[in-house]
């Protein structure tokens, strides 16, 4: 009897061990970077909603501050979660480079990616012929006016440089800033107002071929661009009124600046969108945007949409469910309808991934606004009209320095000349080094 | 077993292994490896390639640098003067106050433990272009602190460490006073009958009586101003355009932004044998008899 009863226990004990280990979820963990606005509504709507709707992957979403700082320790040492996020493309090349992060190539070609994200944020990840990274998001530089404003004033939006200065001198006759902006939330700030004026002054021809080394950044076109940058800055004071306020200024600052009709203008990424429709939601004034106005004849033709991807995703070389990580992926990227549902519970702001949107996947509910940016910008990019920010595609080195380094220009000590000839020498050690980011034939 | 092995002294040693296991490890170990990665153009991650003294050269020829080493030596000069002339002012005035001593010690050194991005917010506030003093002034008609220090070239340096100063001086004020009070009375009281006056009193009693400790402060002020970073960092990031840039900040920049953690850690190299320089140049003092 005794036996008997020991042979059914073990019987289960053994079922059980083995039933579990062979239809127990493969466990794919993934680091993202953190934000208490967005974590939140990420956690229901991906995380969540992947481990609710199969039963063959289980998706742990951890979400980490200042995620480079924290994965950059964790994949040297061999460890470190499946999937991880990185702040741009930039990174993935020094990653690619240690052999820290994992050719996706073989899952591109088998769940047919690169047919899914618009051409250029599908090659953004492409190093060496294979995919390591693809972006989780997309933006771009554009601006946005108090439309009401406008109107009462009788201003009209403008589209090249001379429209852009008189417009500013009835700005400032009004008692207004030209622009809101300011740096002291997020030091870069100034790459923004580098790239826009490189891409509207220069040309997105130019900087495609400075970026791929035909061209120097010494050339004319981008001194000249930086000059008149300097001058719009220092000069003039669009942004905020003086190039002091505009150091002291946070996003908090300068959003509030342009709703309350301190500034007219803002020039700043499509992030922008959910700050701006909120706070001008509190007053009676409406809004509207533009994409940048072209500041020179030789940069082409409107809309010139700077490339940006804000984060990427990747798999951990050191992986070893790789294959459950790019079932993670292609979820995400197989359903646009549901991609624009949380990007659209996040204002537009994040998760905007870069798919091949049509009229037909938006809400109706959506903001004409909203809906038109993100389809004219998909057919623009898509048939090749696009420019680039520094922030995706420059190396670390020059990157770094197009910010850190513009204040120096702006403070009277380097001439925008000098300001360039560092940039070049910074991107030729970048080119000598290998260290260049993939930019896509243009 | 050898005798030795149960030795009292082996005993010792037994004990303290696991501090120097540590030690070697987490400080020891990475301060040798950072020798060597100043010889080396990493980046953090990939290959490791020899460059030999290329990264010094390329430091000596780096304007950055050269001006946050002037900014560091300016730093540390208002360290020395400002914030140690008021913490013995106070201190000493302290001395005479019997009754809510304590609160006065716990209003100065309130600053001390809040944490720096705390103090930074609070002064950054006050600084404030549109909603600090500068707005407030700009409401009545004055033209003052209308653009914030912090974002001006010339007082971005001087303003940081006045923020800075603020939080560290009341630190300054109960090691002082701690040692204020170990000055025997009786000193005071011969000082007295003498018919000294108090600042006499300061001059040869007090000041002789606690150079030790005084003497610490101004190494230890000396050695912390080197890496200062933190309050660097949180309130311009080395700007406007570097006139607050320190080493620490150009060393965080060049190892977490630009990627050059071989270049980076020649910077830390250099911090290092600084910091060496000094602590040497108190342990000569020393042997020459001076009591520091």
């Amino acid at each position: 009897m005794m036996n008997k009863i020991l042979n059914i226990f073990l019987t289960f004990i053994l079922t059980a061990f083995f039933a579990t280990s062979t239809f127990a979820a493969t466990k794919v963990v993934w680091w993202m970077e953190s934000s208490a606005d967005t974590d939140p509504t990420v956690q229901e709507m991906m995380c969540d909603a992947f481990n609710a709707e199969q039963d063959e992957v289980e998706l742990e979403c951890v979400f980490k501050e200042d995620i480079n700082d924290t994965i950059r320790p964790a994949l040297l040492s061999g460890s470190g979660p499946d999937m991880f996020d990185t702040p741009g493309a930039s990174y993935i090349k020094i990653y690619q480079d240690a052999g820290l992060v994992k050719s996706m190539q073989e899952y591109a070609d088998q769940y047919g990616w690169q047919d899914k994200l618009l051409g250029w944020a599908y090659n953004s990840g492409v190093f060496d012929g294979e995919l390591y990274s693809i972006p989780k998001n997309y933006e771009t530089m554009i601006y946005f006016y108090n439309k009401t404003l406008f109107e009462e004033n009788g201003w009209s939006t403008p589209n090249n440089l001379e429209e852009v200065e008189s417009l500013a001198a009835k700005i400032k006759a009004k008692g207004m800033n030209v622009y809101a902006y300011g740096s002291a939330g997020w030091q870069p700030t100034h790459e923004h107002l580098v790239g826009n004026y490189f891409n509207t002054y220069a040309g997105p021809d130019n900087v495609y071929k400075a970026l791929i080394g035909e061209k120097k950044w010494t050339d004319p076109e981008f001194v000249e661009a930086i000059e008149l940058l300097r001058k719009h800055m220092v000069d003039e004071g669009y942004w905020s009124g003086d190039l002091e306020t505009y150091y002291s200024l946070d996003w908090d600052d300068f959003n509030n600046e342009f709703a309350t009709r301190g500034s007219a203008m803002l020039m700043i990424g499509t992030w922008g969108f959910n700050v701006t429709a909120t706070n001008f939601g509190e007053t009676s004034d409406d809004w509207d945007w533009n994409p940048l106005p072209i500041l020179n004849s030789q940069a082409g033709s409107a809309p010139n949409y700077q490339l940006a991807t804000g984060g990427t995703m990747s798999i951990n070389a050191a992986s070893k469910n790789a294959d459950g990580a790019a079932k993670v992926i292609d979820w995400i990227l197989s359903d646009k309808e549901r991609a624009l549902k949380v990007t659209g519970s996040l204002g537009y702001g994040a998760w905007l991934l870069p798919l091949k949107y049509t009229d037909a996947d938006f809400d109706p509910n959506i903001d004409p606004r909203q809906k038109r940016f993100l389809t004219e910008f998909a057919e623009a990019s898509d048939s090749g009209n696009y420019g680039y920010t520094t922030w995706t595609f420059y190396p670390n080195d020059p990157g770094v320095h197009i910010w850190k380094d513009m204040e120096v220009v702006w403070a009277g000590d380097i001439t925008p000349l000098e300001f360039m000839e560092e940039s070049q020498r910074l991107w030729d050690q970048a080119r000598a080094d290998d260290a260049l980011v993939p930019v896509g034939k243009r | 077993m050898p005798k030795f092995l149960t030795s009292i002294n082996a005993i010792s040693w037994y004990f303290l292994f696991p501090v120097i296991f540590i030690h070697f490890f987490v400080v020891a170990f990475p301060s040798i490896l950072s020798l060597l990665l100043c010889l080396t153009d990493w980046n953090g991650f990939g290959r490791i390639n020899y460059v030999g003294l290329e990264n010094f050269q390329e430091l000596f020829r780096d304007r950055v640098f050269k001006k946050a080493v002037k900014h560091n030596i300016i730093w540390t000069v208002m360290f020395l003067t400002i914030p140690v002339i008021v913490a013995l002012i106070i201190a000493y005035l302290l001395t005479g106050i019997k009754r809510g001593q304590l609160f006065y010690r716990l209003v100065y050194f309130f600053p001390y433990i809040l944490a720096s991005i705390v103090n930074c917010l609070i002064w950054r506030y006050i600084f404030h272009p549109r909603h600090g003093l500068g707005g407030w002034f700009e409401n009545q008609g004055i033209d003052f602190l209308a653009k914030s220090p912090f974002a001006m070239k010339e007082t971005a340096l001087y303003a940081v460490a006045w923020v800075d100063m603020w939080h560290f001086w009341g630190f300054l004020v109960i090691i002082y006073l701690t040692g204020m009070y170990q000055v025997d009375d009786s000193l005071y009281e011969a000082a007295d009958i003498e018919g000294a006056t108090k600042f006499q009193k300061f001059r040869y009693i007090t000041l002789p009586m606690i150079r030790p400790i005084f003497v610490l402060s101004l190494i230890i002020i000396i050695i912390w101003s080197v890496p200062t970073f933190d309050y660097v960092y949180i309130l311009t990031m080395g700007g406007p355009a570097y006139s607050s840039e320190v080493v620490a900040n150009h060393l965080y920049s060049q190892a977490f932004q630009r990627m050059n953690v071989g270049y980076a850690s020649t910077i830390g190299v250099m911090m290092f044998f600084y910091v060496g320089i000094i602590v040497g140049f108190f342990a000569i003092l020393r042997r020459m008899g001076w009591e520091v």
